[in-house]
Protein backbone atom coordinates (compact mmCIF):
# COMPACT_ATOMS: atom_id res chain seq x y z
CA UNK A 1 0.00 0.00 0.00
CA UNK A 2 1.09 3.61 -1.03
CA UNK A 3 0.65 7.03 -0.11
CA UNK A 4 -1.24 7.55 -3.22
CA UNK A 5 -3.14 3.90 -3.38
CA UNK A 6 -6.26 5.02 -3.00
CA UNK A 7 -8.33 7.96 -4.19
CA UNK A 8 -10.28 9.02 -1.33
CA UNK A 9 -9.74 12.08 0.76
CA UNK A 10 -9.43 10.17 4.08
CA UNK A 11 -6.82 7.75 2.96
CA UNK A 12 -3.34 9.82 3.41
CA UNK A 13 -4.48 10.67 6.86
CA UNK A 14 -4.87 6.66 7.16
CA UNK A 15 -1.91 6.43 5.82
CA UNK A 16 0.06 9.23 7.82
CA UNK A 17 -1.50 7.54 10.99
CA UNK A 18 -0.37 3.87 10.16
CA UNK A 19 3.10 5.10 8.84
CA UNK A 20 4.06 8.03 11.24
CA UNK A 21 2.11 8.39 14.31
CA UNK A 22 1.52 4.50 15.30
CA UNK A 23 5.31 3.59 14.97
CA UNK A 24 6.10 6.68 16.60
CA UNK A 25 3.84 6.63 19.44
CA UNK A 26 4.03 2.96 20.37
CA UNK A 27 7.73 3.47 21.99
CA UNK A 28 6.38 5.68 24.20
CA UNK A 29 3.35 3.27 25.58
CA UNK A 30 6.03 0.41 25.53
CA UNK A 31 8.16 2.92 27.63
CA UNK A 32 5.45 3.80 29.89
CA UNK A 33 4.21 0.14 30.70
CA UNK A 34 8.14 -0.92 31.08
CA UNK A 35 8.81 1.49 33.34
CA UNK A 36 6.83 -0.07 35.95
CA UNK A 37 7.24 0.64 39.70
CA UNK A 38 10.79 1.40 39.07
CA UNK A 39 12.24 3.79 41.46
CA UNK A 40 13.51 7.16 40.99
CA UNK A 41 16.72 5.85 42.07
CA UNK A 42 17.22 2.72 40.20
CA UNK A 43 20.39 1.63 38.51
CA UNK A 44 18.49 0.73 36.14
CA UNK A 45 17.03 4.47 35.36
CA UNK A 46 20.57 5.32 35.51
CA UNK A 47 21.02 2.95 32.87
CA UNK A 48 18.38 3.91 30.64
CA UNK A 49 18.79 7.68 30.53
CA UNK A 50 22.55 7.15 29.58
CA UNK A 51 20.71 5.36 26.39
CA UNK A 52 18.29 8.23 25.78
CA UNK A 53 21.22 10.69 25.60
CA UNK A 54 22.93 8.67 23.90
CA UNK A 55 20.58 8.49 21.29
CA UNK A 56 19.94 12.45 21.58
CA UNK A 57 23.45 12.76 21.35
CA UNK A 58 23.83 10.81 17.72
CA UNK A 59 20.15 13.09 16.75
CA UNK A 60 22.59 15.96 17.20
CA UNK A 61 25.55 14.68 15.07
CA UNK A 62 22.88 14.04 12.38
CA UNK A 63 22.05 17.68 12.32
CA UNK A 64 26.04 18.31 12.43
CA UNK A 65 27.38 16.02 10.03
CA UNK A 66 24.44 14.99 7.40
CA UNK A 67 21.78 17.85 7.42
CA UNK A 68 19.39 18.17 5.17
CA UNK A 69 18.18 21.23 2.91
CA UNK A 70 19.76 24.40 3.10
CA UNK A 71 22.27 23.65 6.16
CA UNK A 72 24.07 21.18 3.36
CA UNK A 73 24.98 23.95 1.80
CA UNK A 74 27.45 24.79 4.23
CA UNK A 75 30.60 22.78 4.68
CA UNK A 76 31.54 19.92 7.05
CA UNK A 77 33.96 22.15 8.51
CA UNK A 78 32.11 25.06 9.18
CA UNK A 79 29.04 23.40 10.31
CA UNK A 80 31.60 21.65 13.12
CA UNK A 81 33.88 24.63 13.32
CA UNK A 82 30.54 26.47 14.39
CA UNK A 83 28.72 23.71 17.09
CA UNK A 84 32.25 23.18 18.48
CA UNK A 85 32.29 26.84 18.99
CA UNK A 86 29.44 27.27 20.66
CA UNK A 87 29.59 24.76 22.74
CA UNK A 88 33.14 25.54 24.04
CA UNK A 89 31.39 29.25 24.40
CA UNK A 90 28.70 27.91 26.71
CA UNK A 91 30.87 25.83 29.13
CA UNK A 92 33.45 28.66 29.48
CA UNK A 93 30.11 31.21 30.48
CA UNK A 94 28.62 29.12 33.10
CA UNK A 95 26.92 26.59 30.96
CA UNK A 96 24.52 29.34 29.62
CA UNK A 97 22.52 28.01 27.22
CA UNK A 98 21.73 31.38 25.07
CA UNK A 99 25.67 31.43 24.95
CA UNK A 100 25.95 28.67 23.11
CA UNK A 101 23.32 29.33 20.60
CA UNK A 102 24.58 32.78 19.77
CA UNK A 103 27.85 31.94 19.26
CA UNK A 104 27.40 28.73 17.90
CA UNK A 105 24.50 30.50 15.31
CA UNK A 106 26.94 33.38 14.94
CA UNK A 107 30.23 31.33 13.74
CA UNK A 108 28.03 29.80 10.96
CA UNK A 109 26.52 32.78 9.54
CA UNK A 110 29.59 34.51 9.17
CA UNK A 111 31.23 31.47 7.75
CA UNK A 112 28.19 30.82 5.67
CA UNK A 113 28.53 34.55 4.47
CA UNK A 114 32.16 34.59 3.39
CA UNK A 115 32.22 30.45 1.88
CA UNK A 116 28.60 29.90 0.32
CA UNK A 117 27.49 33.13 -0.39
CA UNK B 1 18.08 15.31 -0.16
CA UNK B 2 16.75 14.67 2.88
CA UNK B 3 19.47 12.20 4.76
CA UNK B 4 16.53 10.56 7.19
CA UNK B 5 15.57 9.58 3.75
CA UNK B 6 17.87 6.86 4.46
CA UNK B 7 16.13 5.50 7.23
CA UNK B 8 12.80 4.97 5.45
CA UNK B 9 14.25 2.17 2.64
CA UNK B 10 16.32 0.26 5.64
CA UNK B 11 14.60 -3.10 6.29
CA UNK B 12 17.83 -4.13 7.40
CA UNK B 13 18.83 -7.15 10.14
CA UNK B 14 21.58 -5.29 11.84
CA UNK B 15 18.10 -3.64 13.05
CA UNK B 16 17.49 -6.89 14.83
CA UNK B 17 20.47 -6.20 17.37
CA UNK B 18 18.36 -4.47 19.37
CA UNK B 19 16.50 -6.97 20.51
CA UNK B 20 18.48 -8.50 23.49
CA UNK B 21 18.10 -5.43 24.99
CA UNK B 22 13.97 -5.32 24.76
CA UNK B 23 14.02 -8.95 26.26
CA UNK B 24 16.22 -8.04 28.80
CA UNK B 25 13.89 -5.27 30.13
CA UNK B 26 11.26 -7.85 29.87
CA UNK B 27 13.45 -10.33 32.26
CA UNK B 28 12.76 -7.57 34.97
CA UNK B 29 11.87 -9.07 38.20
CA UNK B 30 8.03 -9.18 38.83
CA UNK B 31 6.79 -6.56 40.27
CA UNK B 32 8.11 -3.92 38.08
CA UNK B 33 5.32 -4.49 35.73
CA UNK B 34 2.72 -3.32 38.50
CA UNK B 35 1.64 -0.01 37.83
CA UNK B 36 0.56 2.87 39.78
CA UNK B 37 -2.92 1.84 39.62
CA UNK B 38 -2.34 -1.00 41.99
CA UNK B 39 -1.12 1.76 44.27
CA UNK B 40 -3.77 4.03 43.68
CA UNK B 41 -6.32 1.09 43.90
CA UNK B 42 -7.83 1.06 47.79
CA UNK B 43 -8.87 4.80 47.18
CA UNK B 44 -12.10 5.95 44.97
CA UNK B 45 -11.28 5.18 41.70
CA UNK B 46 -13.15 8.65 40.44
CA UNK B 47 -11.44 10.83 42.74
CA UNK B 48 -8.64 12.19 40.73
CA UNK B 49 -8.98 15.54 42.33
CA UNK B 50 -5.73 16.44 44.36
CA UNK B 51 -3.96 13.92 42.26
CA UNK B 52 -1.99 16.82 40.38
CA UNK B 53 -1.80 21.20 41.03
CA UNK B 54 -3.06 21.84 37.69
CA UNK B 55 -2.05 25.48 38.60
CA UNK B 56 1.17 24.24 37.48
CA UNK B 57 -0.25 24.06 33.47
CA UNK B 58 -0.28 27.45 32.55
CA UNK B 59 2.97 27.95 34.27
CA UNK B 60 3.96 25.18 31.76
CA UNK B 61 2.12 27.01 28.78
CA UNK B 62 4.54 30.46 29.90
CA UNK B 63 7.43 28.90 28.68
CA UNK B 64 6.01 29.73 24.95
CA UNK B 65 8.33 32.99 25.50
CA UNK B 66 11.29 30.93 26.27
CA UNK B 67 14.87 29.49 23.89
CA UNK B 68 13.54 26.08 23.81
CA UNK B 69 10.34 27.42 22.35
CA UNK B 70 11.94 29.97 19.97
CA UNK B 71 14.17 26.99 18.88
CA UNK B 72 11.71 24.49 18.49
CA UNK B 73 9.46 26.82 16.30
CA UNK B 74 12.61 27.52 14.22
CA UNK B 75 13.02 24.33 13.71
CA UNK B 76 9.12 24.16 12.38
CA UNK B 77 9.37 26.84 10.09
CA UNK B 78 12.04 24.74 8.25
CA UNK B 79 9.10 21.55 8.65
CA UNK B 80 6.57 23.94 6.98
CA UNK B 81 8.64 24.98 4.19
CA UNK B 82 9.49 21.46 3.67
CA UNK B 83 6.07 20.00 3.40
CA UNK B 84 5.12 22.18 1.43
CA UNK B 85 8.50 21.13 -1.42
CA UNK B 86 7.14 18.18 -0.57
CA UNK B 87 3.51 18.78 -2.15
CA UNK B 88 1.81 17.88 1.50
CA UNK B 89 -1.28 19.49 1.78
CA UNK B 90 -2.06 22.28 4.30
CA UNK B 91 -4.72 19.64 6.25
CA UNK B 92 -2.16 16.75 5.97
CA UNK B 93 0.42 18.70 7.81
CA UNK B 94 -1.56 20.15 10.48
CA UNK B 95 -2.31 16.54 11.11
CA UNK B 96 1.10 15.56 10.89
CA UNK B 97 2.77 17.68 13.72
CA UNK B 98 0.71 17.11 16.33
CA UNK B 99 -0.20 13.45 15.80
CA UNK B 100 3.21 12.22 15.23
CA UNK B 101 5.15 14.55 17.54
CA UNK B 102 8.69 14.12 16.86
CA UNK B 103 10.34 15.92 14.43
CA UNK B 104 13.03 13.13 13.13
CA UNK B 105 9.95 10.90 12.93
CA UNK B 106 7.96 13.90 10.73
CA UNK B 107 10.78 14.45 8.45
CA UNK B 108 10.80 10.54 7.86
CA UNK B 109 7.20 10.06 6.85
CA UNK B 110 7.31 13.12 4.36
CA UNK B 111 10.59 12.07 2.86
CA UNK B 112 9.25 8.88 2.56
CA UNK B 113 6.36 10.14 1.08
CA UNK B 114 7.85 12.35 -1.74
CA UNK B 115 9.59 9.46 -3.05
CA UNK B 116 6.30 6.99 -2.82
CA UNK B 117 7.90 4.71 -0.22
CA UNK B 118 5.38 1.74 0.70
CA UNK B 119 3.49 1.99 3.58
CA UNK B 120 5.47 -0.84 5.59
CA UNK B 121 9.05 1.33 4.35
CA UNK B 122 7.82 4.13 5.88
CA UNK B 123 6.55 2.17 8.84
CA UNK B 124 9.50 0.76 9.67
CA UNK B 125 11.59 4.00 8.71
CA UNK B 126 9.69 6.14 11.13
CA UNK B 127 9.89 3.32 13.71
CA UNK B 128 13.49 3.30 13.87
CA UNK B 129 13.81 6.90 13.94
CA UNK B 130 11.56 6.98 16.70
CA UNK B 131 13.12 4.32 19.47
CA UNK B 132 14.82 6.87 21.73
CA UNK B 133 10.96 7.38 22.66
CA UNK B 134 11.20 4.43 24.89
CA UNK B 135 14.32 4.98 26.99
CA UNK B 136 12.99 8.83 27.31
CA UNK B 137 9.82 8.31 28.51
CA UNK B 138 11.53 5.36 30.77
CA UNK B 139 13.03 8.20 31.70
CA UNK B 140 10.52 10.90 32.28
CA UNK B 141 7.81 9.11 34.00
CA UNK B 142 9.15 8.76 37.26
CA UNK B 143 9.45 11.98 37.65
CA UNK B 144 6.47 13.34 36.51
CA UNK B 145 4.17 10.72 37.84
CA UNK B 146 2.66 11.21 41.66
CA UNK B 147 1.65 7.83 43.67
CA UNK B 148 -1.97 8.50 42.68
CA UNK B 149 -1.53 8.97 38.96
CA UNK B 150 -3.60 6.45 37.09
CA UNK B 151 -2.17 4.06 33.60
CA UNK B 152 -3.78 6.18 31.84
CA UNK B 153 -2.83 9.45 32.55
CA UNK B 154 0.16 8.80 32.09
CA UNK B 155 -0.63 6.64 28.41
CA UNK B 156 -2.05 9.94 27.72
CA UNK B 157 0.52 12.15 28.62
CA UNK B 158 3.28 10.37 26.74
CA UNK B 159 1.98 11.06 23.50
CA UNK B 160 3.78 14.49 23.97
CA UNK B 161 7.17 13.21 24.75
CA UNK B 162 9.74 14.57 22.50
CA UNK B 163 13.16 16.01 22.96
CA UNK B 164 12.24 19.91 23.91
CA UNK B 165 9.95 19.57 26.54
CA UNK B 166 11.20 16.54 27.65
CA UNK B 167 14.54 17.58 28.29
CA UNK B 168 13.08 21.50 29.56
CA UNK B 169 10.58 19.20 31.96
CA UNK B 170 13.99 17.12 33.12
CA UNK B 171 15.79 20.48 34.35
CA UNK B 172 12.88 21.77 36.12
CA UNK B 173 11.03 19.09 37.89
CA UNK B 174 13.22 19.13 41.05
CA UNK B 175 11.90 22.74 41.57
CA UNK B 176 8.30 21.80 41.08
CA UNK B 177 6.22 20.16 43.63
CA UNK B 178 5.42 16.30 42.44
CA UNK B 179 1.87 17.57 42.19
CA UNK B 180 2.88 20.05 39.28
CA UNK B 181 5.45 18.26 37.06
CA UNK B 182 2.64 16.06 34.78
CA UNK B 183 0.51 19.26 34.36
CA UNK B 184 3.74 21.54 33.45
CA UNK B 185 4.92 19.02 31.24
CA UNK B 186 1.39 18.94 29.41
CA UNK B 187 1.29 22.48 29.62
CA UNK B 188 3.96 23.49 28.12
CA UNK B 189 4.02 20.33 25.23
CA UNK B 190 0.41 20.84 24.18
CA UNK B 191 1.48 24.45 23.86
CA UNK B 192 4.68 23.79 21.97
CA UNK B 193 2.61 21.29 20.27
CA UNK B 194 -0.36 24.16 18.63
CA UNK B 195 2.36 27.07 18.41
CA UNK B 196 4.77 25.07 16.41
CA UNK B 197 1.73 23.57 14.21
CA UNK B 198 0.26 27.14 13.22
CA UNK B 199 4.08 28.46 12.70
CA UNK B 200 4.79 25.56 10.39
CA UNK B 201 1.16 25.78 8.47
CA UNK B 202 1.45 29.85 8.20
CA UNK B 203 5.14 29.08 6.28
CA UNK B 204 3.61 26.18 4.07
CA UNK B 205 0.97 29.31 2.81
CA UNK B 206 3.72 31.67 2.25
CA UNK B 207 4.32 31.85 -1.31
CA UNK B 208 8.04 33.31 -0.78
CA UNK B 209 11.00 31.00 0.08
CA UNK B 210 13.03 31.86 2.55
CA UNK B 211 16.43 32.77 1.91
CA UNK B 212 19.07 29.55 2.56
CA UNK B 213 21.14 31.45 4.84
CA UNK B 214 17.82 31.97 7.09
CA UNK B 215 16.74 28.51 6.51
CA UNK B 216 20.45 27.13 7.71
CA UNK B 217 20.21 29.41 10.78
CA UNK B 218 16.98 28.70 11.58
CA UNK B 219 18.05 24.41 11.48
CA UNK B 220 21.03 24.94 12.79
CA UNK B 221 19.63 26.43 16.47
CA UNK B 222 18.50 22.83 17.18
CA UNK B 223 21.56 21.34 17.47
CA UNK B 224 23.19 23.63 19.73
CA UNK B 225 19.88 24.02 21.72
CA UNK B 226 19.63 19.90 22.47
CA UNK B 227 23.40 19.96 22.77
CA UNK B 228 23.77 22.36 25.67
CA UNK B 229 20.31 21.81 27.30
CA UNK B 230 20.91 18.07 28.25
CA UNK B 231 23.99 18.52 29.01
CA UNK B 232 22.71 21.33 31.51
CA UNK B 233 20.31 18.34 32.52
CA UNK B 234 22.65 15.32 33.08
CA UNK B 235 22.56 14.93 36.93
CA UNK B 236 25.64 12.06 36.24
CA UNK B 237 28.55 12.62 34.87
CA UNK B 238 28.10 9.34 32.58
CA UNK B 239 24.87 11.54 30.78
CA UNK B 240 28.13 14.13 29.99
CA UNK B 241 29.94 10.94 28.07
CA UNK B 242 27.20 9.67 26.44
CA UNK B 243 26.60 12.74 24.97
CA UNK B 244 29.82 13.28 23.97
CA UNK B 245 30.09 9.72 22.61
CA UNK B 246 26.77 9.73 20.67
CA UNK B 247 28.03 12.26 19.19
CA UNK B 248 31.28 11.52 18.19
CA UNK B 249 29.96 7.65 17.28
CA UNK B 250 27.79 8.88 14.98
CA UNK B 251 29.87 9.93 12.22
CA UNK B 252 31.30 6.56 12.24
CA UNK B 253 28.21 4.79 12.82
CA UNK B 254 27.54 6.09 9.30
CA UNK B 255 30.34 4.62 7.62
CA UNK B 256 29.69 0.95 9.36
CA UNK B 257 25.61 1.11 8.63
CA UNK B 258 24.25 4.71 7.49
CA UNK B 259 20.90 3.81 7.79
CA UNK B 260 20.91 2.88 11.24
CA UNK B 261 23.77 5.18 12.33
CA UNK B 262 21.72 7.09 14.46
CA UNK B 263 20.47 3.83 16.88
CA UNK B 264 23.94 2.18 16.70
CA UNK B 265 25.81 5.17 17.79
CA UNK B 266 23.20 6.27 20.56
CA UNK B 267 22.73 2.91 21.73
CA UNK B 268 26.78 2.13 21.75
CA UNK B 269 27.42 5.97 22.95
CA UNK B 270 25.01 4.96 26.20
CA UNK B 271 26.26 1.57 26.63
CA UNK B 272 29.64 2.68 26.61
CA UNK B 273 29.07 5.81 29.27
CA UNK B 274 26.87 3.47 31.35
CA UNK B 275 29.62 0.97 31.45
CA UNK B 276 32.24 3.56 31.50
CA UNK B 277 30.30 4.56 34.93
CA UNK B 278 30.01 0.83 36.90
CA UNK B 279 34.27 0.84 36.14
CA UNK B 280 34.49 3.99 38.03
CA UNK B 281 32.00 2.97 40.85
CA UNK B 282 33.80 -0.62 40.89
CA UNK B 283 37.02 1.55 41.81
CA UNK B 284 35.31 3.55 43.88
CA UNK B 285 35.95 6.73 42.75
CA UNK B 286 32.28 8.46 41.67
Amino acid sequence: MFYDSFDAWWWPFVFIFLAGTLPTAIWRWLGVLLVGNIDDESEWLVFIRCIATGLVAAVIAQFVFFPTGALADAPLWLRLAAALTGFACFLVAGRRMIVGVITGEAVLLAGFLVVVS
Amino acid sequence: MFKYADAGGAIDGRYLFAKPIASEWVSLPAGTFMTCDNQAAPQSSNDSSGVYDWSWFPKGMANIASLPALVLLSAFVGFGGLAREADIPLSQLVFIIPSIWALPSHLVLVAGISVGASLLTVALGVAFAAIRMLPMTMALIPEIRTPRSRLWHLLAVCNLVAITAWVHTLQKAPEIPREGRLPYFAGFASTMAVATTTVAALVHQLSAAFPPILMAALYFMTPLYFATSIWNTARIRAEHWALVLGFVLGPFAWMVAPQANILLAGLGGGIIAYGARRLVMARGAD
